[in-house]
């Protein structure tokens, strides 16, 4: 009086095979479920139950226990109803035992019997070990993004008996609303008008996938050219397509289209956030935080000052790793965050402070506001740049900018040849590999010899001034040695991190 | 010179008082006309020592009395009483003159020299410390007492300009905080050096803790008192300069202003004290013809050494190192401007601008500071 049906759960980003095994047995009728279940899956026991009687099917009066395997770990999720209510059917014989052989099933219950989508469609299935997946019908498009399954939809329970009976059809998969569908517009770079400087750096932080940071009075432009960044960066690879779907999926974000994600992400949480809210973790499951939603694409911070400090330090592991390692008592799991920061930020809490002498705060609340970000991790920022307003003369009558398009096909042509030194992009270059791919000429070798002695740049600070030398030369086409040009422009590009954002001057 | 070892007994009493934290105006009242002990005793028993039966209650305590005893000795600070020797004659003469004054250096000089008070702002622009910094070094040549209230910004680019000169006049300091008043790393070398040279003034007890912002307002109605003419170097519209000039024009003291742009906020003051009427200063010359001014007719005050005018055509040495250096010079200002305007003046590409930068930022042409760039004074 045994069945045993394949499923699966989330772990951070991952699914895990979980096989949810149902004894029916004499002895006075009840239902238990054992296996480390949480909350949401303690419940389940009721939505089965009347979810059967809903569709039509007897409840066996019996007694019945449900385990799921392996009983170590903790389960989470809605997404075991569908296999614990196919489980409880077979025993007692309403589904033929050959009917579910090597049949997986995800999927929620309601009372009704109908089926509902579940969050982690994508690495939940891709963990399944058997050849056909029964998921709800708006997950279908989801869960074909893995491949190698025979995947099947079903809209309730009622139907998916039928079905597995092979006494009525499967049910159509139903696809993703409309709305759902449209990808969503990235302004285009055109739109920014002046900002030569700005533009410039949006572009080398675009080709090289350096981090940048905007610095600047309120209305200088600084959310205005980070929108505009994904734009500019290349599609997503095969591999990272489906890395990013997956963790997307994870986190139960609408996939856009049902499809694979093609685009960057671009994450941009208010500064209210909290720390396991940026980082991931959490209590019913691991959830990846934003860090890891925007892997393979852009995180902005905009009003980066009003972040709480502790949260911003905790990004400075996963800047240095592209992954974050989230250690519990129970729990442990690595959750890749390899994306570009943006930061944009004001001077000083009355937003004047880069303009020398304009500033009114006083030195207490200047010293509060530049506290708030740690010199690590300013010097992680390989851009950092101070901006104006835009001039008017180019507000109202500039010529548009340089588009979208254009400057993302230099962008693409800079990340082919960071391929050819076997990283993505040259912000990755090792530090131990700078001298065979960004050679320094003699004259840049003394201007960052005098940078050096003069205090104004760090070991950490120099690696990544060279990187980001080595992107404008990529830019430029000026061949493999970096120049006394490139170096002084990267100084510059970066120089609003040098000084601390006013305040704590003599 | 005295020793500040063994303080005598009425000094004692009197830094106790002082450091029972009451205003400028009723310390002097506790100690007019009476004994510094007599007037701690009574203050000690509850009472006001100007009426016996009015209670008023204070902080007097032997230990406060021994505290700040302790920290007057160890610091090196001399206390010195209005109506005393030793208390500097040009403030004795002021109606506001503070009843205790804490001193560290010899403030002597007070006496004999002319004296300017610069003052300015703490957010200072690079072209506003320049012209403090210069202004100061050219009245210390002069024999010039320079007066500052040791303050960021302006007020530090004076004194630090005036003792920039070997065998210069003695700077003089007065604080708002007490002299020995925990600052960072840089003023207090500052405040060390001044001592030495100089002299550093305040009337606030050593070893008292925080300062109300009311002391740096009492603190600038002594610079007032000290200066024969007072220049203001670089002022926001509602700045705190604006507050010693209140006080120089109550005493009849000249105020002087230096100009700015009128788009630059940091000379919004100065510029409005120049439509109202203060003198205008474009260089020491401009400060030593108003100083020669006020203090003739003084008698003991040394007049200053005036230097020939410099040559006017400075600019004329400035040499760009390239012509792309020469197109970017031109696009510089005196007021700070962004890298990106910059860029956009020049119409540039990027590294061009950022190469000629280098090379002027290196000739002294140009300085920036936090992607800011604008012309060096010289």
């Amino acid at each position: 009086m045994l069945a045993s049906i394949p499923s699966a759960t989330l772990h951070g980003v991952d699914g895990r095979a979980v096989s949810v095994e149902v004894h029916v047995s004499g002895g006075l009728p009840g239902f238990t479920v054992v296996g480390l279940p949480d909350a949401a899956v303690r419940e389940s026991r009721d939505r089965v139950r009347a979810a059967l009687s809903s569709s039509g099917l007897e409840w066996p009066r019996h007694r019945i226990t449900v385990n799921l395997a392996p009983s170590g770990t903790r389960k989470g999720g809605s997404g075991l109803d569908l296999p614990i209510a196919v489980g409880v059917l077979v025993p007692d014989g309403s589904l033929p035992r050959a009917c579910v052989e090597d049949t997986a099933c995800i999927g929620e219950l309601g009372l009704d019997g109908s089926l509902r989508s579940v969050p982690g469609i994508v690495p939940m299935v891709a963990a399944l070990r058997c050849s056909r997946v029964v998921v709800p019908a708006e997950c279908v498009s989801d869960a074909r993004l893995v491949g190698g399954h025979e995947v099947r939809a079903a809209a309730s329970l009622g139907g998916l008996v039928h079905a597995l009976r092979g006494e009525g059809p499967w049910a159509e998969a139903r696809s993703v609303d409309t709305e759902r569908a449209v990808l969503p517009l990235i302004p285009d770079l055109a739109d920014v008008r002046g900002q030569t400087v700005g533009r410039r750096a949006l572009e080398v932080a675009a080709a090289g996938g350096h981090h940048l940071l905007l610095v600047g009075p309120p209305g200088s432009g600084k959310t205005m050219l980070a929108h505009r960044l994904p734009g500019l960066l290349p599609p997503l690879g095969q591999d990272e397509a489906l890395e990013v779907t997956r963790i997307h999926s994870a986190a139960g974000i609408a996939l856009v289209g049902g499809a694979l994600a093609e685009r960057p992400p671009f994450r941009a949480p208010h500064h209210s956030a909290t720390e396991v809210s940026l980082i991931g973790g959490g209590t019913a499951w691991l959830r990846p935080g934003e860090i890891s939603l925007a892997h393979g694409g852009v995180l902005f911070l905009d009003e980066l000052g009003e972040f709480p400090a502790v949260a911003l330090d905790m990004l400075r592991q996963p800047l240095e790793e592209g992954v974050v390692r989230i250690r519990r008592a129970r729990r442990a799991v690595d959750l890749p965050a390899r994306f570009l920061l943006v930061g944009a930020m004001n001077p000083c809490p009355c937003g004047e402070g880069s303009v020398p002498g304009a500033c009114r705060c006083t030195d207490a609340a200047r010293a509060r506001y530049a506290r708030r970000l740690s010199a690590p991790l300013l010097d992680r920022f390989d851009l950092a740049l101070s901006l104006g307003r835009p001039d008017v003369d180019d507000l109202l009558g500039g010529p548009r900018g340089e588009s979208s398009a254009s400057v993302a096909e230099r962008v693409r042509f800079t990340r082919v040849i960071a391929a050819t030194r076997g990283v993505r992009c040259n912000a990755e270059i090792a530090p131990e590999s700078l001298d065979e791919f960004a050679p320094l000429s003699p004259d840049a070798a003394a201007l960052l010899e005098r940078r050096l002695r003069a205090g104004a740049l760090s070991a950490r600070g120099l690696h990544r001034v060279r990187r980001v030398a080595r992107t404008l030369g990529d830019l430029d086409g000026t061949g493999e040695l970096i120049g006394a040009r490139q170096m002084v422009e990267a100084l510059h590009l970066r120089d609003a991190g040098c000084t601390r954002p006013a305040g704590s001057s003599s | 010179m005295r020793s500040v070892d063994d303080l005598a007994d009425d000094e004692r009493f009197a830094a106790a008082i002082a450091a029972l934290g009451a205003g400028p105006v009723r310390t002097r009242r506790f100690l007019e006309g009476f004994d510094p002990v007599t007037a701690w005793e009574a203050l000690a028993a509850g009472r006001h020592p100007g009426d016996p039966d009015r209670h008023y209650q204070s902080k007097a305590r032997p230990a406060l009395l021994e505290s700040v005893g302790a920290c007057c000795t160890r610091n090196g600070v001399a206390v010195r009483l209005f109506g005393r020797p030793g208390y500097p004659a040009t403030l004795a003469g002021d109606h506001e003159a503070p009843g205790v004054l804490f001193t560290l250096g010899d403030p002597s000089v007070l006496d004999t020299s002319p004296r300017v008070a610069i003052v300015g702002t703490r957010s200072a622009t690079p072209y506003g410390l320049s012209v403090a910094s210069e202004l100061g070094r050219g009245l210390a040549e002069a024999g010039v007492v320079v007066v500052s209230g040791l303050a960021r910004g302006i007020d530090s680019a004076a004194h630090a300009g005036a003792l920039a000169v070997a065998g210069g006049s003695a700077p003089v300091a007065v604080l708002g905080t007490a002299p020995d008043a925990a600052v960072h790393r840089a003023e207090a070398q500052l405040k060390q050096a001044i001592a030495e040279k100089g002299a550093v003034l305040s009337e606030r007890a050593p070893g008292s803790s925080g300062t109300p912002v009311w002391c740096f307002a009492v603190r600038n109605r002594m610079l007032a008192a000290l200066a024969h003419v007072v220049v203001v170097v670089e002022c926001h519209r509602k700045g705190g300069s604006l507050n010693t000039v209140k006080a120089a024009s109550d005493r009849g003291v000249t105020v002087a202003a230096v100009p700015g742009s009128v788009r630059s906020s940091a000379s919004a003051g100065c510029n409005a004290l120049l439509v109202d009427g203060a003198t205008p200063v474009r260089d020491v010359q401009d400060v030593l013809a108003a100083v020669e001014l006020a203090i003739t007719g003084l008698p003991g005050i040394v007049p200053p050494r005036t230097p020939p005018r410099a040559s006017p055509d400075r600019a004329a040495a400035a040499r760009a190192p390239s012509p792309m250096a020469a197109r970017t010079l031109r696009a510089l200002d005196h007021d700070p401007a962004s890298l990106d305007t910059v860029v956009r003046r020049c119409a540039l590409p990027l590294a061009d601008v950022a190469e000629a930068l280098e090379q002027l930022a290196a000739a002294g042409l140009a300085t920036g500071s936090g992607g800011w760039w604008s012309r060096s004074n010289r």
